[in-house]
């Protein structure tokens, strides 16, 4: 491998750019109109301009990214997640091109890459599901059939989806006819592909998920778990690892599960086993979810705990060379914390935002990392995923690392856009999250407290009231010349 | 310098801020809200970096910067929006009754027309951004008096997009 493209953007392509780096692999980034002067296109070696912002004809587009691949005369192509990363057809193009995909054989993501196949996989390798129907017809009334059968409350879901598109969940047949309609529109609209299943709604349920890896030699390895419970709209914003309550027996037992699925798969390269955990301790119950077959967005969180670069792996394994650990000679030490900063506003349902990063710092510190995708100056898009940046803080011990977690937010200021930093405060610093007691609904359970804030002290009065006169010079960023958001005035009324 | 900001819950804050004359680095400031007692007074250190150490027995560090009316404050990991009122300047008359979308986006469903009496909660335009689906929905009972958007308009923020008589209560 000696010149890599990175079809993606944001943090994740500067992630895979560091790796090439120190692999002394060249990278090429590729960008739509929108990301033009983006900080993914300055950190690579090369970058390749791929079509207009709508992601459909730049990143999601596989001629495009095929045509610039073979224009920067790269020999691999690192898909990240989204976009087409778990795309069958994608990693099919890139080998009928004579390309190195990073990532699994073309079989395994179409094996795993619909939920009903992989349910069955996993079922096969003698792995627990939970239990779901996919009507052969699709329905309203044959969904609404099946989701009666189950019993409600179910959860729909996209077939061939993930990250929450396209999934309901369904409490009755009122709900039923107004949400399939609307999850299938979603479903097609992510995936090309609105088929649907209804499965079983577990109460309560826990998301822990186990990190897997393998290479060409028949080597595969798992290397631990992330826990993931801590989600809004059925997405992630805050994972750790070890998960404060699994029982060295289940953790064992979702390891062994996890290499099976991923066996039975014929898996190579980075991929993650989701589970759903249900009871405590020894007693829990975990049923297989589904299989990523890409990198996760959570994936530093095993990097620090197991000490490894997962990524350097998925480049090492993906030249044909041999996994550079053994499943003995992983261990999981101390704790890690992962805090996705969105530019989102939680006390708005979680709205998207889009606007100028006009003060952007993030913290710095021991056992703290932060993998951004934005520098200050930026201006944040609709035409894509509202992610900014990842905060992984880690430390020896849970407590630790929620104090540490918590002091890098406090000095985290990310101003003219709002951000879930706040929210992210206050949810490390709720009494249930710091017992552990984690389970998918507690950010719906504890919304209210989480996203409320008191009133505005004297102290922020007084520091706005620093500021030079309206139109003086404050910062760079402010200084940074024409100013459409100036004249916006949408915002905060 | 004197400015006045008004708060969510229609508050007004007076400050006025002042700069030390021998040290370019220190601001005096003074907050006094309506009906408050009398002005608190902050010293307030300025950094090369831009954040604001806000000095005394409870030290803070902050950072704020200014966009059109806005002052935008983060504080201790807390993020204020603080409106300044422009002396002298008449604000927009509210429009009740009208529906906005939140964040740019794009119409992909309209799914009412001038003249349709709708119930609070129904929605009415099915909006499109970061690839996720944003309903607006109406806020009162009433007849839709206006539409001014159309199936695959790109919309702005604070731009009304449906209006909406309501009902007599």
């Amino acid at each position: 491998m000696v010149r890599l493209l990175i079809a993606n953007r944001g943090e994740i392509a500067i992630r895979i750019i560091r790796a090439c780096r120190e692999a002394r692999i060249e990278s090429v980034a590729v960008y739509s109109d929108a990301d033009a002067g983006a900080p993914h296109v300055s950190a690579a070696d090369r970058a390749l301009r791929i079509g207009p912002a709508p992601a459909p004809e730049s990143y999601l587009s596989i001629p495009a990214l095929i045509e610039a691949a073979h224009a920067s005369g790269a020999d691999a192509v690192h898909p990240g997640y989204g976009f087409l990363s778990e795309n069958a057809a994608f990693a099919r193009a890139c080998e009928a091109a004579g390309l190195i995909f990073v990532g699994p054989p073309t079989d395994a993501i179409e094996r795993m890459g619909s939920k009903i196949a992989a349910r069955e996989l996993a079922r096969s390798a003698g792995v627990p599901v939970v239990p779901g129907i996919t009507p052969p017809y699709q329905t309203d009334g044959a969904l609404a059939e099946a989701a009666r059968a189950i019993g409600y409350p179910v959860l729909v879901k996209a077939a061939a989806g993930g990250g929450g598109r396209g999934m309901r969940t369904v409490g009755d047949d009122r709900d039923a006819h107004e949400l399939i309609p609307a999850a299938r529109r979603e479903a097609a609209a992510a995936f090309g592909d609105g088929t649907l299943y209804v499965e079983r709604l577990i109460e309560r349920p826990r998301h822990v998920e186990i990190q897997v890896m393998g290479d060409a030699h028949g080597n595969l390895v798992h290397l631990f778990e992330r826990e993931c419970s801590v989600q809004r709209r059925h997405q992630k914003i805050v994972e750790e690892s070890p998960s404060p309550s699994l029982a060295p027996p289940v953790r064992a037992a979702m390891g062994a599960a996890a290499v099976a699925s991923a066996r039975a798969a014929g898996y190579r390269n980075a991929g993650t086993v989701e589970f759903l955990l249900e009871g405590e301790g020894d007693a829990a119950r975990f049923y297989f979810l589904e299989m990523n077959t890409r990198l996760q967005v959570e994936h530093p969180v095993t990097e620090a705990v197991a000490g490894v670069d997962l990524v350097l792996a998925q480049l090492l394994v993906a030249a044909g060379e041999r996994l550079p650990w053994s499943q003995d000679s992983l261990i999981q030490r101390g704790h890690a914390i992962e805090c996705r900063i969105y530019a989102e506003d939680p006390a708005n349902g979680f709205l998207p935002q889009a606007g100028p990063l006009r003060l952007y710092r993030e913290p710095r510190g021991p056992g703290i990392r932060v993998d951004a995708g934005v520098v200050e100056g930026n201006t944040i898009t609709v035409n894509y995923d509202p992610l900014l940046a990842k905060l992984i803080v880690s430390a020896e011990s849970r407590d630790a690392a929620i104090e540490r977690a918590v002091a890098a937010l406090r000095e985290y200021a990310v101003l003219g856009i709002r951000t879930n930093i706040p929210f992210l405060i206050r949810l490390l610093g709720h009494p249930e999250f710091r017992a552990g007691r984690l389970h998918t609904g507690f950010v719906d359970a504890h919304l209210g407290e989480l996203s409320s804030r008191g009133p505005v002290p004297a102290e922020a009065l007084a520091a706005a009231a620093t500021l030079p006169a309206a139109g003086g010079q404050v910062t760079a960023a402010a200084r940074s010349a024409p100013d459409p958001w100036s004249t916006l005035t949408g915002w905060g009324r | 310098m004197a400015l006045t900001f008004k708060l969510g819950d229609g508050s007004r804050v007076k400050c006025e801020a002042a700069r030390l004359e021998d040290d370019p680095l220190h601001v005096t400031c003074e907050v006094q809200r309506d009906g408050g007692h009398g002005p608190l007074s902050f010293e307030c250190a300025l950094g090369t970096d831009g954040t604001i150490r806000i000095l005394g027995e409870h030290p803070r560090r902050a950072w704020a910067v200014a966009a059109g009316d806005t002052r935008w404050v983060f504080v201790d990991g807390e993020v204020y929006e603080l409106k300044v009122e422009i002396a002298g300047g008449h604000r927009r008359p509210h429009h009740h009754g009208s529906l906005s979308a939140p964040m740019p986006a794009t119409v992909i469903r309209l799914q009412t027309r001038a003249g349709d009496r709708v119930k609070r909660g129904d929605t009415l335009v099915v909006l499109e951004a970061m690839k996720m689906e944003l309903p607006v929905r109406s806020n009162a009972d009433g007849v839709v008096s206006a539409v001014h958007c159309r199936e695959g308009d790109l919309v702005q923020p604070g731009v009304a997009l449906i209006e909406i008589a309501e009902d007599e209560a």
